[in-house]
């Protein structure tokens, strides 16, 4: 974030300008994180909590090197978060990519087919409903080993908002292109890159990025429970089994950043795919 | 010319979602030449876009059949290509790739640098070539529009179907689109259906215009061919002397099917009361000073004297609304020109003969003829001088207003002009016109002259706009004027209001006669409900000073009552029919005999004369004669109308009424 702007106006009271017009944009969100921090701090030192305040992200020194060094690999484990963050990104976009083919492909069948799905819909309603974490025993369980499992969990928990918003979006297609597609028979082809995909995109990048957001959540979730694996979610669980709680604040910190990150990208590639839409 | 189109009693039913059917369209029957540019118009509700959409293949229809050159219509296609109300761009394609989709899609096999040429040939066509790679969405609504035309139009279909193309549009662009529209189909002599609320623009646009009324069960009510020769310009058309009548006849149709859907909405049940089988009526007028006996029945209390509580006068702005009412069963009973119950017993209103009886003449005389100031101007003041100026004046044609083809206007009109050797359809055509319409043609100088009923003569004179040139009382004076007429089937199911109801309707008329309520009668009927002008305009006689047309005899000018004025005259009636023979508005009836004995109801009038009190106006008037002293015979009408100079060729038929019969209710 810019404070000053990085071309002072012709106006010499340009700073000034600028930050009276938006620092009421900016004072109060630093205001409320400042003071959120100020009063974990407190309620930490004075013993309230037994949770570590923000403060110990330095003063620990396993954790500030883990802070300053995201980068290092000493093989096995222990790796620096920045690759544990990695392992656990590569697992959903497995997932993920697995869950966004599947998604749109059945949701266009879905949605163009209306026996298909009278069929499905009661099925998927339910099955969306039934948690990531409740997944993870029935994948241990069909793959019998961490990896696909995990992979699965990431995409049962992705291929819902994925499918029910494509089988929305190719509803949704307005009865005029229908009309426009039969008066000029056209061909199936052509209906389907001309009209149903840019006619029912808006819907599929709103399953898409609903989607992203709950497979990071489904991963971290997953990991946890399975031992032994690099990943961002195990690394939690790790840091707990060994108290250092610390550790845990800047793996959360790591995540809730990671998913923020995941989000602006999907909405930056929406904006870039169907503008004005 | 062949129907490229040929539609067979259509019908087109949907399902509704609490179970059964609701019918949309029913017979409807049409057949499009190729050419041809027919628009639908009608009603929101009516089933017009429903019609459309079936002869698109878009839906089908529940029975009956669509042909497009010989083939039942069962799916949509290229050859019937639509454009839709909302454009129905493709958003993300841009001006150009629209265009080629379409012909990329219906021209596979032609070559890719032709196909192309055809995309830029119709952007041109159009004028969208600057604009061809922008998006829809950064056009405005008249430039997709034009987008939408050029698609259709790229892929060269063998009939173009338009729904409201230009509906949603500012009416600049709107106007410049028809013109362009216009100019397209000319030149590339299209065939096309257009879905239209627009008045205007169904006249400008089209060859044919297909009226709709209103659903359930919508079917065609009616077809107006436009005889406006092309290539048309917004701008001038409405200068072509049937510019307006088309219109008039469409706002008509239009007004129509809503006060049916008014009357339809609201309760309808006959209350007996007071020993009357109806005392709620609903009772049919136009305004005009002779509709003065309604107005005071009204006022004064006449109807609910005589036990008609609810009484309803229903104005209506032309006679052919009267008509319509009476046919339609809108309306119990109406004041309507004294020619109209021979003439609709004699099917004269196209259907099939309705009988209508009339108990009561409600006033004679008060007509006149005015001719425009401009024609005085060149010196024609009487019918000797507008004779001449006709042979000298070779702008066909001459129209003079009249308005019904049943009124007393008309066959005075004839008659005089016949008489003074003036043929009616030869030398002038007699155009149909609602009476608060004449005084503005007669001001933009589309008609020559009108004959109308007062107050739209004085109106005329008094403006400057026209002069009389003959009064009524110099054609035939005490010539029947307006009458109470209604359905025979009503007055045999309640035969005690018609009593009642004629007896409210004297008691008005001998009000009426009396010259002292005249200015109070004045001040009535200036109300908006009724006339709507200035009280000093209308006027029941001559005032002294008056000269001229106003008061030639000295004579009052409006009769409304007295000795053999109000009782329905048989011979007067035959009279009529031999006059709508001559000029073949109906075919003069063999059984005229039967046709009088039931129209005239004497019955009706002695006994309700004879309760008011009344006996001694209930005489027989002496024979007919007219300003030619030529008599009439009413033993020989036959005779009579071979013997008149001038008429069209008349045939006689017998002219089945059938029994008299009670309406069910």
């Amino acid at each position: 974030m810019t404070i000053t702007p990085q071309a002072p106006t012709s106006s010499p009271s340009g700073p000034l300008l600028w930050w009276k017009r938006h620092s009421k944009v900016i004072v109060p969100p630093i205001l409320g994180i400042f003071g959120f921090l100020l009063a974990w701090q407190l309620s930490a030192s004075l013993g309230l909590t037994r949770l570590p305040g923000p403060l110990s992200l330095f003063t620990e020194e396993r954790t500030r090197d883990l802070l300053l060094y995201p980068f290092y690999d000493r093989g096995g484990l222990d790796k620096g978060l920045f690759w544990q963050t990695m392992a656990s990104l590569g697992r959903v976009a497995q997932g993920y990519f697995l869950a966004a083919v599947v998604g749109i492909g059945a949701g266009i069948a879905v949605g163009l087919n209306k026996t298909l799905n009278r069929a499905f819909d009661p099925l998927f309603q339910f099955l969306r409903m039934v948690a990531p974490l409740a997944w993870v025993p029935i994948a241990l369980v069909i793959f019998q080993k961490n990896q696909p499992a995990a992979i699965f969990v990431i995409f049962i928990t992705a291929v819902w908002p994925i499918l029910i918003n494509t089988a929305e979006g190719v509803r949704q297609i307005p009865q005029d292109y229908h009309n426009v597609a039969l008066v000029l028979q056209m061909s199936k082809k052509t209906f389907f890159t001309k009209v149903l995909i840019p006619s029912a995109l808006p819907y599929i990048f709103t399953g898409l990025r609903i989607s992203i957001g709950l497979a990071w959540l489904a991963i971290i979730a997953a990991e946890i429970v399975m031992s032994g694996i690099v990943g961002i979610g195990f690394f939690i669980w790790d840091a707990y089994q060994q108290n250092y709680v610390s550790d845990i604040l800047l793996a959360v910190l790591w995540i809730g950043g990671i998913g923020l990150l995941l989000d602006r990208l999907m909405a930056w590639i929406q904006s870039r795919i169907s503008p004005g839409q | 010319m062949t129907a490229l189109v040929d539609i067979q009693n259509l019908e087109k039913n949907f399902p509704l979602s609490g179970g059964g059917n609701y019918q949309a369209l029913k017979g409807i029957d049409l057949e499009i030449r190729k050419g041809e540019f027919i628009s639908l118009i009608g009603h929101s509700g009516c089933g017009k876009s429903t019609l459309l959409n079936m002869i698109a293949g878009l839906d089908l229809p529940t029975g009956g059949t669509v042909l497009l050159e010989g083939e039942t219509v069962k799916r949509p296609g290229p050859d019937k290509m639509v454009v839709f109300q909302n454009y129905s761009l493709l958003p993300w394609l841009t001006v150009r790739q629209n265009i080629a989709l379409a012909v990329d899609e219906v021209m596979p096999n032609l070559g890719k640098a032709a196909r192309d040429a055809l995309v830029e040939e119709h952007l041109d066509m159009v004028g969208l070539t600057q604009a061809a790679t922008k998006l829809p969405a950064q056009l405005s609504g008249g430039m997709r529009q034009r987008v939408s035309i050029a698609r259709a139009l790229a892929i060269k279909p063998k009939l173009l179907l338009l729904d409201e193309p230009f509906g949603a549009l500012d009416a600049l662009t709107r106007g410049n689109l028809q013109e362009k529209l216009m100019q397209i189909c000319n030149e590339h002599e299209l065939t096309a259906v257009m879905v239209t609320h627009d008045v205007d623009e169904a006249v400008l646009l089209s060859d044919r215009i297909v009226m709709l009324t209103n659903g359930p069960g919508s079917k065609i009510g009616g077809i107006l061919e436009v005889d406006i020769p092309r290539p048309r310009q917004r701008l001038t058309v409405m200068h072509h002397p049937s510019y307006y009548s088309l219109r008039s006849e469409i706002i008509y149709f239009l007004n129509r099917q809503k006060r049916v859907k008014q009357w339809q909405a609201r309760p309808h049940k006959v209350l007996a009361r007071h020993g009357l089988e109806k005392v709620n009526l609903d009772l049919g007028f136009i305004p005009l000073a002779a509709c003065a006996p309604m107005a005071v029945a009204e006022a004064k209390g006449f109807f609910t004297k005589h036990g008609l509580d609810d009484v309803n006068l229903v104005r209506e702005t032309s006679w052919r609304g009267v008509v319509d009412g009476l046919v339609d069963n809108t309306l119990d009973a109406a004041m309507m020109p004294s020619g109209t119950p021979t003439w609709m017993t004699a099917g004269g209103h196209g259907g099939p003969p309705l009988p209508i009886v009339s108990a009561l003449t409600i006033s004679r005389n008060g007509n006149e003829v005015t001719l425009a100031k401009r024609l005085a101007e060149q010196g024609v003041s009487t019918v000797e001088d507008y004779r001449a100026w006709l042979g000298s004046h070779e702008r066909e044609p001459h129209r003079i207003g009249i308005v019904h083809p049943a009124s007393m206007h008309n066959l005075l009109l004839r008659y005089w002009l016949a008489a003074n050797g003036i043929d009616p359809d030869r030398d002038v055509h007699l155009q149909t016109l609602p009476p608060a319409q004449m005084l503005a043609d007669l001001k933009d100088g589309s008609i020559d002259g009108y004959c109308i009923g007062e107050p739209w003569n004085f109106r005329a004179a008094s403006s400057g706009h026209g002069v009389p040139i003959v009064g009524d009382l110099e054609i035939w004076s005490g010539h029947p004027g307006k009458v109470l007429g209604t359905r025979e089937d009503w007055a045999q199911a309640y035969p005690n209001t018609h009593i009642a109801l004629t007896k409210a309707l004297l008691e008005a008329c001998r009000y009426c006669a009396d010259p002292a309520h005249w200015a109070e009668m004045s001040e009535l009927l200036s109300d908006r409900r009724y006339l709507g002008i200035k009280s000093d305009l209308i006027r029941f006689s001559a005032q002294p000073g008056d000269a001229g047309a106003f008061a030639p005899h000295g004579e009052p000018h409006h009769l409304f009552f007295g000795a053999g004025l109000n009782r329905p005259s048989r011979s007067e009636h035959l009279w009529i029919l031999t006059q709508l023979a001559r000029w073949a508005e109906i075919p003069f009836p063999r059984n005229y005999v039967e046709i009088l004995e039931r129209v005239c109801s004497v019955g009706v009038f002695s006994t309700a004369a004879r309760e008011l009190g009344l006996e001694d106006v209930s005489y027989q008037r002496s024979g007919i004669e007219l300003f030619d002293a030529r008599p009439f015979n009413p033993e020989d009408p036959i005779g009579y109308l071979n013997e008149v100079s001038l008429h069209r060729d008349f045939s006689i038929a017998e002219i089945p009424i059938g029994q008299p019969r009670a309406i069910t209710a």
